[in-house]
């Protein structure tokens, strides 16, 4: 078990790097010059000479990136261009906010869907099936920035339920912390968290429905039924418990999910979390940030992979041996 | 929009129906077709997806020119009416027009793009799956390294490689960055096919291992190979919408439906429908290629149950 | 279903979750701040300032807060005059005068204190020079200061400005470039990492507010300091909420989350704050014009003319043919003005009676005619040569305002036998595309300084570094020289205005519009007054009357 979690994770590092030695090389043969400020406003040549000097970005590119990767081995990720401040401290303030609606989104994603998965399993084939079948079809289907936009249309600037943008409002926020604080954030979580939320649960909800369906029919349920055990005890105690597993395996295939589609999310409600960080550093050229942003989203989605494998592995022995063999 | 497009809209929603209906009866013929008529999903998918592609092929007649802007002052952001059945855009152009003009957009690219992912994915797989040893790590390392970057990041970047990315390398880098997911699936059906007896068969005839690949392995990996492509148009054309609505994706102006909602983002607060008609445009289409597909799932595999 | 199931074991527990959150939301201080003294003023930002540190950012979001944190030694008065040093007011230095042709004494405020309780004196004008023209801090504003030659200090409240040359501006290069640094704070910061100082992040400075927060990319937070010697500040708490664009800005605002917002934008905006029960807009002055501006050299290379743009009367019979006021009307409407030449709203300059070229569809198409442009194949393009009259506009796709006006010009452009074609890109690359010089023609929006000199200079004389377009007219240059050598207002005018009307005959780029813009402010505040060159610059004379603060007005920090 041990070595193969070693071959693992000598496997996760080395697919991280393969990343970063990628986006490292597209990034900056990508066309737009960093410093280059527009017709807009005033250039200083010798400013901007300067300035690319100072970030090494007169060398030549393999020269360069071994500087970088230097850098990276002594845990230095390097300064942003535009950010004025180091790129590890940017994507720590980041980080947290991501975390928060991801976690969000995955607990909306997997109550809800459970919940949605499991009464559709037990009033299978009949009208309420069929009707919450084809809403999960169809959240499945939409994009998940333009029902953010929706949302935040409805919700948001039609109704004034939910704020408008941003993680916390800042005259209440700073001023009280605690309580009110997490109230606020709470509010300002609850459109984007839902938006991603709900269309993953329109997948786990199919996924759980199927599962569900597979185990309701098997003997020991019927044993249980013809025992005389109510039917939510049923339901709940013997069947759930079977069905659990497939779960672990959509916590490892939601990951991704939640961190691209937090991108375009973080993008409608100006969640400041790493996708909008990500997507303005490229769109800037802000080539230190991109390229960490992309080191940190990797390893976070091998992490991920590994870790639901480490689950299943403890879960069913049958499937360690398996591996193991492999 | 005047009679004759209604009329001739009306024509492509017969159309459509006669298509569904002809697909009804072929598939009611066979085993594999009654399983997925089963789904009751299933035809009413097929019908949406006939519509949009009769509306696409068919788009001169349906609809107005998508890039006249007739009244750039007077008929900006107007609501739907009769004349314009969902309504103008911020340049006054009909959006019910570059939503029939953008099917063809999106839904060509869909369908490449996945062609592409789909071609490239199978192909890596079955190599994998049939070679085993060394070439399949070395592929399925590639693989892993492919899916652990976010599909969106990795196209932000590579779309930036070109001042403006022409259509053709656009629907090549969607392609190039999606296969990974099929050649898994793939690998796994010639890894338990290549045990069979009729691949030992083809090999004691000194078949070489390209023709016992796609002569004998692949026709029989055909089901997850479908259903990945049609599920895999859905992801393209969402991919699309996202990379359009950061403002990279396919250049103006061409009417792609990821591209109608960033135009009309800006201006959500007076008129709503610029981009919340492509969104549900989006939605049907994908909501239709989901339903098919896993209706074609269980007709061509039956011994898979659920997703 | 089967089975029983008592109906309130699940509600209940929800239901006590649901009252406590309430009751713990709805737990506040009871009191707060109350009188003259209070308020808490938000500011929707389109945008996020990337350091508070003067000598190092350009950024307006960076201004907007560096305004309230750093003062200089004088500013702006009400006019906006920016010859001769009558129209300054002081605020560091109480007062100046001139000893000699080039040299100017400034007599720091005694009074004035930094944040930390130091007094401000002479040593910390000679170290913000220092620092400004440093060449291994590279400040943009380095340049801007090359006339002065030296700062030194007579004595502890005294500075001297000594200048190598004379010219109408000379006060206004010495106060208003410079934001005056705490020499005693910065003193060990090593001068190649200003850049990116961590002082930047948490800045001390010696005007009416101070900081306290910077949540990065949600909001920023200043306090007002109540011994400055400015006088206290009546509003207590600005702060900063930033948005990733303007539109979400305005909702922002207009939903009532913020309280002003400095630039409502396009018409659309304005209709909504407008519409708006609680807001009350300000127009005033833009600092801002725009244009589509020709490539007179092909690839940035000024001895190759660019095969189309490089032809002055195909310029001129171009830029004839565009109905600038049509245009206008369809975009801005009422918002903006077209300029005539490259001029801002903000400029006294600005001359209705500039000549320039007439909208004149006929005597254009003649023009074309006579050049040899004929359509000879019917399909509504003129061609010469076998050549057709093709070309392509550059567009930054981020601009909704531009990309609306490139749509037009293509319209306007093909009625006259052009085949336009847009080149929509995203911004780096546009600025890439324009510096390089590998465009035909470009939309560009250019913000100026409060004096022409530099504006006019940088973009449009054949020394200019941000003339993309390679536009290069000896005659305009030395009218240029003549016009910043001016000493009067009138005169000055006057002066530009010959420039002016010289550049217009060359038609080197269609001028579009100079608009007026429109500040939204929550009516609870006022005596609001907006300075076009920095919006926020007299947000410390405002006040929140006791009797209209709010609840948020009241909250202790």
């Amino acid at each position: 078990m041990t070595a193969w979690l070693v071959r693992r994770l000598a496997a996760a590092m080395a697919i991280v790097f393969a990343v970063v030695t990628i986006t490292f090389c597209v990034i900056h043969l990508a066309h737009g010059t960093p410093f280059l400020p527009g017709p807009d406003q005033d250039v200083d040549p010798q400013v901007v000479a300067r300035l690319r000097q100072q970030f090494g970005l007169d060398r030549p590119l393999p020269a360069q990136y071994v500087k970088y990767l230097w850098a990276l081995l002594h845990g230095e990720l390097g300064e942003s261009f535009y950010l004025r401040r180091p790129v590890a401290d940017a994507l720590a303030d980041a980080i947290p906010p991501t975390v928060t609606l991801a976690g969000a989104a995955l607990l909306i994603d997997f109550l809800l869907g459970l919940a949605c998965g499991v009464y559709q399993a037990v009033r299978a084939r009949r009208f309420a099936d069929i009707a919450l079948g084809n809403l999960a079809l169809f959240l499945n289907a939409m994009p998940t920035f333009w029902l953010g936009l929706v949302l935040l249309l409805v919700f948001g600037q039609w109704l004034r339920w939910f704020p408008v943008a941003g993680m916390r409002d800042p005259v209440l926020c700073p001023t009280i912390a605690g309580a009110r604080c997490t109230v606020d954030v709470l509010w300002h979580l609850a459109l984007p968290a839902l938006t991603l939320g709900l269309v993953g649960a329109a997948g786990t909800a199919r996924y759980q429905r199927a599962a569900m369906l597979e185990v309701i029919d098997q003997d020991f349920v019927r044993t249980a039924r013809a025992k005389g055990l109510g039917e939510g005890r049923v339901v709940l105690v013997h069947t759930l418990r079977n069905a659990l597993l497939p779960l672990i395996t959509l916590f490892g295939l939601a990951f991704p999910f939640l961190l691209t589609g937090a991108v375009l999310v973080e993008t409608v409600f100006a969640w400041p979390g790493m996708g909008r960080l990500s997507v303005a550093a490229i769109l800037q050229r802000d080539y230190p940030v991109v390229v960490a942003a992309a080191l940190v989203a990797s390893a976070m989605v091998t992490l991920g992979n590994l870790l639901a494998d480490v689950l299943y592995a403890v879960a069913d022995p049958r499937i360690r041996a398996r591996s193991e063999r492999a | 929009m005047n009679l004759g497009k209604w009329l001739a809209l009306a024509a492509a929603g017969a159309v459509a129906l006669l298509a569904a209906a002809a697909v009804r009866r072929r598939a009611a013929a066979s085993a594999a077709g009654r399983r997925f008529l089963a789904h009751p999903t299933a035809t009413p998918g097929v019908f949406i997806l006939a519509f949009f592609v009769t509306i696409a092929l068919a788009a001169p007649f349906v609809a107005l020119d998508p890039n006249s802007m007739p009244g750039i002052v007077d008929l900006r952001d107007r609501p739907p009416s009769v004349l314009h059945p969902l309504g103008t855009d911020v340049y006054s152009r009909d959006v019910w027009s570059r939503i029939v003009y953008g099917a063809r957009i999106s839904l060509g690219i869909g369908a490449l793009a996945t062609l592409v992912a789909v071609t490239v994915g199978a192909g890596v797989g079955a190599v994998a799956g049939y070679f085993r040893r060394w070439v399949d790590a070395a592929l399925m390392r590639l693989v892993d390294v492919g899916l652990s970057m976010p599909r969106i990041f990795l196209l932000l970047m590579a779309v930036a490689l070109w001042e403006r990315v022409p259509l053709a390398p656009l629907v090549l880098l969607i392609g190039l960055t999606g296969w990974f997911g099929t050649s898994r699936l793939v690998r796994a059906e010639v890894l338990s096919l290549r045990e069979r007896e009729f691949v030992a068969a083809a090999q004691a005839l000194g078949a070489g291992p390209a023709r016992v690949i796609f002569r004998h392995v692949l026709p029989n990996a055909a089901a997850p190979i479908i259903v990945s492509a049609a599920l895999g148009i859905g992801n393209v054309m969402l991919l699309e919408a996202g990379l359009s609505f950061l403002g990279i994706g396919v250049p103006s102006p061409a009417p792609s439906w990821g591209s109608l909602i960033y135009d009309g983002w800006q201006h959500m607060a007076a008129a709503p429908w610029t981009s919340t008609f492509p969104g549900l445009a989006i939605a049907l289409v994908v909501m239709a290629l989901n339903a098919v597909g896993d209706a074609l799932r269980d007709a061509l595999d039956p011994r898979q149950e659920g997703p | 279903m089967p089975g029983t199931r008592p109906p309130d074991r699940r509600t209940a527990p929800v239901v006590l979750v649901g009252v406590l959150l309430v009751a713990l939301a709805s737990c506040e201080r009871r009191g707060g701040c109350t009188g003259d003294y209070c308020g808490a003023l938000v500011f929707a930002a389109a945008g996020e300032p990337d350091i508070l540190l003067p000598p190092v950012t350009q950024q307006a979001y960076a201004r907007d807060v560096l305004e309230q944190i750093f003062l200089k030694l004088a500013d702006l008065g009400p006019s906006g005059n920016t010859v001769g040093d009558e129209d300054f007011r002081p605020l560091l230095a109480e007062r100046w005068e001139w000893d000699g042709p080039l040299t100017l004494v400034f007599h720091v405020d005694p009074r004035a204190r930094w944040q930390d309780g130091q007094p401000v004196n002479a040593a910390d004008v000679v170290f913000t020079f220092d620092i400004y023209t440093d060449s291994l801090v590279n400040s943009p504003y380095r340049s801007s200061l090359r006339s002065i030659g030296a700062v030194t200090a007579r004595d502890s409240l005294t500075a001297v400005f000594r200048f190598r040359t004379r010219y109408p501006e000379m006060f206004y290069d010495a106060v208003y470039h410079m934001r005056m640094l705490p020499a005693h704070l910065l003193r060990t910061v090593p001068r190649d990492q200003w850049r990116s100082a961590g002082f930047g992040r948490a800045p001390v400075g010696s005007g009416p507010y101070r900081f306290v927060s910077w949540k990065a990319g949600q909001s920023i937070e200043l306090a007002a300091d109540s011994t400055s010697f400015l006088g206290r500040p009546h509003i207590r708490r600005l702060i900063w909420r930033f948005t990733p664009d303007l539109q979400v800005a305005v909702t922002q605002t207009v939903a009532g989350d913020a309280d002003a917002v400095d630039v409502l934008g396009p018409p659309d905006n304005v209709k909504r704050a407008k519409g708006a029960p609680d807001l009350v807009t300000y127009p005033y002055r833009g600092a801002v014009y725009g244009f589509l501006g020709f490539n007179l050299a092909a690839g940035g290379d000024t001895n190759k003319p660019h095969p189309l743009f490089g032809d002055r009367e195909l310029r001129r019979a171009l830029a004839m043919v565009v109905d600038r006021q049509a245009l206008l009307k369809n975009v801005w409407g009422d918002l903006a003005q077209v300029p005539p030449g490259p001029l801002a709203r903000i400029w006294s300059i600005w001359d209705p009676a500039t000549r320039e070229l007439p909208y004149d569809t006929a005597q254009g198409r003649r023009l074309l005619t006579r050049l040899g442009w004929r359509d000879s194949d019917g399909d509504g393009i003129l061609e010469r040569d076998g050549q057709p009259l093709a070309f392509r506009i550059l567009v930054p796709t981020t601009s909704g305002l531009r990309r609306q006006y490139a749509r037009l010009l293509q319209q306007q452009f093909r009625a006259a036998g052009a085949d336009v074609q847009l080149d929509e890109v995203e911004f780096s690359v546009f600025d890439e595309r324009t510096q390089a010089g590998r465009f035909d023609a470009a939309l560009v929006t250019r913000t100026v300084d409060p004096t022409p000199s530099s504006s006019i200079a940088q973009v449009w004389t054949s020394a200019g570094r941000s003339n993309a377009g390679h536009y290069a007219n000896p005659v305009f240059d030395r009218l240029v020289d003549e016009a910043r050598a001016a000493t009067g207002r009138d005169e000055a005018k006057r002066q530009w205005r010959r420039a002016l009307e010289t550049l217009n005959q060359d038609a080197p780029a269609v001028f579009l519009f100079a608009p007026d813009n429109v500040a939204a402010v929550h009516r609870r505040v006022a005596g609001v007054t907006i300075r076009p060159d920095s919006y926020w610059a007299l947000v410390r004379l405002w006040r929140i009357p006791a009797d209209q603060l709010t609840e948020r007005d009241r909250m202790e920090p």
